[in-house]
């Protein structure tokens, strides 16, 4: 089994709190685990659907945990700058307008948060009454990871806004993750 | 506001959060919001709407792709393809990058990944490109533009993606990419071989040589057989089919070729598992963003808009969208991007009276070219970072090989009958022909 520290990204660690770095080994494994759990249950609804006896509940079970796995991932992602940009124009800046642009982007990405964590709420509140059929698993299973991530990815970003704005949002590794200047 | 003024806004909030660095999912889900507030929508329903996007079984094939990519590059497995693409084409002149080419070919059978391909080719091959005097920006713009095949040659997350929003047959997609794909690999290797850099040349191996590298790649070429061959039966849906690639791999593929691999089982599972919520991040924002593109008429504004120019004539129909998805593939990742213009791509479809697995065809080899173009060039962005080059470099040298994919565009358009041969014949629904009532043949449309 991969060592805990092995699945904490040690890159921009100077915007990282080490009290949250267990979360983020822990929102790895719970990747692994869901990735693990629907590659099982797709095997097992092959199988059980070859020989005659079709567990139809399987593919509702699958898309829980694959949809699990997505809002594990992004609230991952988030700590671990991990996240697919357009542009990596901020890496190439410096000083007070690479702050003024870090803080903007990690707003925006807060504001989403919170939208995704109350709407998401009021949604799975609402799903409370709803079931998936024929496994009669409610839907807030499914919808209530939602407002969860919310809170992941707003946590994730208010740690990298308080720690920027101490340490500053430059790191060592900027300079090799901008492709230009390798050379 | 105008329906018309708020899709302006919300691409306007994308663009511009996306090119100051918000990640991209959250630039997606930032526009879509901000548009909601003009609109009489609730922003509940949008949250919702997030959800609904990932909510499907049919995208449940992208993970596993994704992880039967990150398996067979963890494990070192590959090794023995490129010994076979060595033995196969490596006496050629160029031999290097023949190689990239005719191994890029094999692997996108395999993974549906172009980054994965990427770093396979820049950690065992590039270096040696490099001892043999190849420059580092043709290696880099090789092994970019052969990485693009991945996501034409089944499987591919494109066509994933593509088929799952576009309700177009995912095995008919496959089918359709073979063509453009190897078209694409056939004219990089004929570029590599009169234009490329000439590096050592070698004697062409003995039979037997040959014959040894093909046993010990046979394991891992099973599983383009195992992926085509259980959808093109009946027995597995792509999703199916994906995992019983990754069982294949995991219970045969890693023990009888790489048992010390086992133990690191576990970080290539996390690390799949991370790997796979990227892109489906960006598939949640995206389908909100495309559902409000829907709903304020944007298909309408785009496709009168295009039909003003192409009338109903499905070529100038599919010439315009080349040239919409080559700036569109320039500046946003193809998932996002198709599934943001899927309403259009199916209105003009109907507009034009074109197949929908033709349409895919062509959409898709545009985007895939979006991988090695400027801004935002994915495989290419990899590729320079992986072999140490500049980016902009890179894209200087990869300019000529824009010629292969204009040409491969070119023929998807004007040659739909060769592409839509290999479904025809295999998966004759899926490009719309039906069973005869003689119960002999099947009667197709023209």
């Amino acid at each position: 089994m991969a060592d805990a520290r092995a699945l904490i990204l040690q890159r921009h660690r100077h915007l990282k709190w080490p009290a949250l770095d267990k979360l983020e080994a822990v929102l790895m494994v719970m990747c692994g685990v869901c990735i693990s759990m629907f590659t099982l249950t797709v095997g097992c609804d092959v199988v059980t659907r070859t020989i005659g006896t079709p567990w139809l509940w399987l593919q509702q079970v699958t898309t829980a945990f694959f949809a699990w796995g997505v809002f594990f991932g992004m609230a991952a992602a988030t700590r671990r700058n991990d996240h697919f940009y357009l542009s990596e124009i901020t890496k190439r800046l410096t000083g007070a307008p690479r702050s003024a642009i870090e803080i903007v982007n990690r707003l925006i990405v807060l504001v989403v948060a919170v939208l995704l964590t109350w709407f998401g709420w009021q949604n799975a509140l609402l799903d409370m009454g709803s079931y998936r059929m024929p496994s009669l698993i409610p839907l807030a299973v499914y919808t209530g990871i939602m407002p969860a991530a919310g809170v992941l990815i707003a946590l994730f970003t208010i740690e990298q806004l308080v720690n920027g704005w101490r340490n500053g949002f430059e790191g060592p590794e900027d300079r090799d993750e901008i492709p230009e200047p390798t050379e | 506001m105008s329906p018309g003024a708020v899709l302006i806004v919300m691409a306007l909030l994308f663009l511009g959060f996306g090119y100051m660095g918000v990640p991209v999912s959250f630039a997606l889900m930032a526009g879509v919001f901000a548009a909601t507030a003009f609109t009489p929508i609730s922003l509940q329903s949008m949250v919702g709407q997030l959800f609904h996007g990932i909510d499907s079984e049919t995208l449940l094939a992208v993970p596993f792709f994704l992880l039967v990519g990150e398996l067979m590059a963890s494990s070192d497995v590959v090794q023995r393809m490129i010994r076979l693409s060595q033995t196969l084409v490596g006496h050629l002149r160029g031999g290097l990058a023949q190689v990239v080419t005719l191994f890029s070919m094999f692997f996108a059978g395999i993974s549906g990944s172009s980054v994965a391909d990427v770093a396979i080719l820049a950690r065992t091959v590039a270096p040696e490109m490099t001892k043999e005097g190849y420059d580092k920006a043709f290696s880099a713009s090789l092994i970019a533009s052969a990485s693009t095949m991945a996501n034409l040659i089944p499987p591919s997350i494109m066509a994933v993606v593509y088929g799952a929003t576009g309700n177009v047959s995912i095995g008919g997609l496959f089918l359709a990419g073979v063509v453009p794909g190897v078209l694409i690999g056939i004219g990089l290797m004929i570029y590599s071989y009169f234009f490329g850099p000439v590096g050592v040349m070698k004697k062409r191996a003995k039979f037997t040589e040959v014959a040894v590298a093909a046993r010990g790649a046979a394991l891992p070429l099973v599983i383009p057989v195992i992926i085509m061959g259980g959808i093109l039966t009946g027995w597995f849906t792509p999703t199916e089919a994906g995992m019983v690639a990754c069982a294949y791999i995991l219970l045969v593929l890693i023990p009888v070729l790489r048992p010390s691999h086992i133990r690191e089982l576990p970080r290539d599972f996390m690390y799949a598992g991370l790997l796979y919520s990227l892109p489906l991040a960006a598939v949640a924002g995206a389908s909100a963003f495309g559902w409000m593109v829907a709903y304020l008429r944007g298909p309408d504004i785009v496709a009168d808009y295009i039909s003003h120019y192409a009338g109903t004539d499905p070529r100038m129909i599919m010439f315009l969208l080349v040239v919409l998805f080559v700036i569109v593939g320039d500046f946003i990742d193809a998932v996002p991007a198709i599934i943001i213009f899927m309403p259009i791509i199916t209105k003009l479809t109907e507009v034009g009276g074109i197949n929908p697995l033709h349409m895919g065809a062509v959409i898709i080899t545009t985007l895939v070219f979006g991988l090695i173009t400027p801004p935002y060039g994915l495989s290419l962005l990899v590729a320079s970072k992986y072999v140490g080059i500049g980016f902009g470099r890179a894209v200087v040298r990869s300019l000529p090989m824009y010629a292969v994919f204009f040409a491969t565009i070119a023929f998807v358009v004007v040659f739909p009958n060769v592409v839509l041969a290999l479904p025809k014949w295999l998966l004759p629904e899926s490009v719309g022909c039906f069973k005869s009532p003689t119960g002999v043949g099947y009667i197709c449309p023209k």
